[in-house]
């Protein structure tokens, strides 16, 4: 299965490696923020519990008389006059009450009247002890402290502090961190991009050359490319240098093979066409002869011209058929129901030689959109492999039909199989890598390059029965090749 | 000369019954209920009269323009020994048959009459009883303090605190010397200015009788015990 594209395995390592980098710069800053803003808030929370500390002592011992003598002037005074104090923090309210609970004091008297009792909700807010409680949401911060005289308590100070600037302090820092982090993350992602990127070049480097050298020539890698790449990537790409030029060199080779076995397949088809051009030769000799004795004779005459022209004939259809299939490769009209009968007149020597026989199904009919030139060249070859493939006395048989849109050939011989390394060359999708051959006369490079021309796909099958069936399938071109017939 | 200043009214009444002091402003409650121990010395002149009254002030917001609108209030005294800060008040109470428990909620002592003034316009106390002179020259002097407040009654005309001294001083020498200097002191530029700042006219000798109405209200509040 294709893996998805949009899938991060997919993604390209440069970006992949940066975006790593930036979600750790995340993790990252988004810990050392947490740290901070904890210590902070810690800090914060000690800082404040010293000030107010500080400042219930002082206003516990300036009370403690007056709470003593339960004289609500003088407690009134005092509060009044510590808020106008600046003491590093900013009492919101501050209640005195007396030893029963009830008010004595308060620094916001309408609100709580003097002897007034204590609301419970009000003393919610407060823990138990000296305590500070933090009300976070209401930027509240609430603390009280009793005031003990002769080991009798006599009253206590509630506290209700706005920690409102200590909140926003927090806020700021966030902010900052924040705002520096996301800066910091993104100019080290940015950085990371191009570092991985550059160091990423000599891998497209490779990966271009690798992609150029599956569609045709394997190029080298130039010389100033492998020394900007330097190290590691100097000695991967002089490796590959190396090999590059081995699969060029085998590359020849196939080539020069290739070229050798089609002059061998128009040497042996040369030597079969001489013996077909020679077979009606002497009958036709023998009818010049017959015509210089006996040519006063009408019936004579009469056949030995009928034998000559039977004999002109034959050499025709046979130069025809030679013609035909070698006179231009990029030969580009629509093949006919003929075109491949003749086929059968070049093969004839072969069959003949190795006492074959042929059974020929040609279900097609006219003008069949393939190129006919590389068609009759990759099933001639075919036939002839298979005649050369098929023992003696045993038959081969030809099927062609047209089958969706597809053009097929099957080519049967009962020889004893094509073995293995031939058969996934020929299905292979890619007829570069040609295997060097050690028999001369199965011209399968010739066969795989022409299919590979026409867009064609061969097939393999090595029935149960024995032998082998090649089947060539060429898709149908709708139009272009009625136009250049 | 030394200038003597106390928290309390009893503090400094005790210290001219002791006779550590040649002479003292002191209020005309003190003055009567120790008459026979004490002279006057001189009574200020405010408006051209020797008179001054007491207000009972509340929160300006407030509605009720009665006395009886007052019940149930917590309510700020200057001093136990003030006159206009508590004898006149309480004395109107007394009237009625009632002690100050009686009518309000709770009560306190501001100890000074610009502190009732600030006990009322905060809101600690609901009203407070305040010597009219101090209220009005606070009122000049300090708009800011009485804005939130305003005068719901003010009493008859009763006798301006004097300066007194002990009916036998230790030093007569220096209490003459003392009466003489007040009873002068319009006549002279650095008197005047004293004048000035006090929004007094003068010092002039009185008869001890003018303040048989403050003696009268202490009977009162005496009687009810």
């Amino acid at each position: 299965m294709m893996p998805n594209r949009l899938w991060p395995t997919a993604w390209p390592i440069s970006l992949k490696v940066p975006l790593l980098v930036a979600c750790l710069m995340v993790a990252v800053s988004a810990l050392v923020s947490e740290r901070v803003l904890t210590r902070l808030a810690q800090m914060q929370q000690d800082n404040l519990q010293e000030l107010t500390a500080t400042y219930l002592d002082g206003l516990s011992s300036s009370l403690l008389p007056h709470v003593l003598r339960e004289d609500v002037w003088e407690v009134f005074d005092i509060l009044d006059r510590s808020r106008g104090r600046d003491v590093g923090l900013q009492p919101v309210r501050t209640v005195v009450a007396n030893g029963d609970g009830r008010v004595l004091a308060a620094s916001d008297p309408r609100w709580l009247p003097v002897k007034s009792a204590l609301p419970a909700s009000f003393r919610q807010q407060y823990l138990e002890g000296h305590g500070l409680r933090i009300a976070e949401d209401a930027s509240r911060a609430y603390t009280r402290r009793i005031m003990v005289h002769q080991g009798r308590e006599i009253g206590t100070i509630f506290a209700e502090i706005d920690i409102a600037p200590l909140l926003a302090e927090r806020s700021e820092v966030l902010a900052t961190l924040l705002i520096t982090n996301m800066i910091l993350t993104l100019g080290l992602a940015t950085v990371g991009y191009f570092a991985v990127r550059r160091m990423l070049g000599p891998v497209r480097v490779l990966a271009r050359h690798l992609d150029r050298g599956r569609k045709g020539e394997v190029e080298p890698i130039a010389e100033p490319l492998i020394r900007q790449a330097g190290g590691e990537f100097a000695r991967l790409f002089r490796r590959y240098n190396a090999m590059a030029a081995a699969v060029n060199e085998r590359r020849a080779l196939a080539d020069r093979l290739a070229e050798e076995e089609k002059l061998a397949s128009l040497g042996r088809l040369t030597s079969g066409m001489a013996h077909e051009i020679n077979n009606p030769l002497g009958g036709m000799l023998n009818a010049v002869d017959a015509m210089r004795r006996h040519g006063h004779q009408a019936s004579v005459r009469e056949r030995s011209m009928r034998l000559l022209e039977q004999g002109l004939k034959g050499i025709r259809d046979v130069v025809r058929a030679a013609l035909m299939t070698y006179r231009n490769q990029s030969e580009l009209r629509p093949i006919s129901k003929a075109d491949l009968d003749d086929l059968r007149l070049l093969i004839k020597p072969e069959l003949r030689r190795k006492n074959l026989q042929l059974v020929w199904e040609n279900n097609v009919g006219d003008e069949i959109n393939v190129p006919a030139s590389a068609v009759r060249q990759a099933a001639l070859n075919l036939l002839l492999n298979a005649c050369a493939a098929a023992p003696e006395g045993s038959a081969i048989s030809v099927q062609i039909t047209l089958d969706r849109g597809l053009f097929k050939l099957a080519v049967a011989d009962c020889g004893p199989g094509l073995p293995d390394q031939f058969r996934s060359y020929l299905e292979s999708a890619n007829a570069s890598s040609a295997p060097i051959q050690d028999n001369a006369g199965l011209g399968l490079w010739m066969i795989r390059r022409l299919a590979d021309e026409i867009g064609g796909q061969i097939m393999v099958e090595c029935p149960d029965t024995g032998g082998t069936v090649i089947r060539l399938c060429v898709p149908l071109q709708h139009e272009g090749l009625r136009d250049v017939a | 000369m030394q200038l003597v200043q106390r928290r309390t009214y009893q503090e400094i009444t005790a210290l001219l019954l002791s006779g550590q002091l040649s002479g003292a402003w002191i209020c005309g409650y003190p003055y009567v209920r120790y008459r026979e121990h004490l002279q006057l010395l001189a009574v200020p002149i405010w408006l051209g009269k020797p008179l001054y009254r007491s207000y009972v002030i509340v929160d300006k917001q407030r509605a009720g323009e009665s006395f009886d609108d007052l019940r149930g209030d917590i309510h700020a005294y200057s001093d136990p020994d003030s006159n206009s800060g508590f004898l006149v008040t309480t004395a109107l109470l007394a009237e009625m048959g009632l002690r100050p428990p009686d009518f309000f909620s709770s009560f306190f002592y501001a100890y000074g009459h610009r502190n009732v003034v600030r006990a009322v316009s905060s809101g600690l106390a609901q009203s407070g009883s305040v010597d009219g002179y101090v209220y009005e020259v606070l009122r000049e002097v300090e708009p800011a303090l009485t804005e939130p407040t305003r005068v719901l009654r003010k009493s008859e005309w009763l006798g301006f605190p004097p300066i007194a001294a002990p009916a036998e001083p230790r030093d007569p020498e220096a209490t003459e010397l003392l009466t003489q200097a007040l009873l002068r002191m319009d006549k002279d530029e650095s008197g005047r200015e004293i004048l000035k700042m006090l929004r007094l006219d003068k010092f002039e000798r009185e008869a001890p009788e003018m303040f048989d109405r403050i003696a009268h209200k202490f009977e009162q509040v005496q009687r009810l015990g």
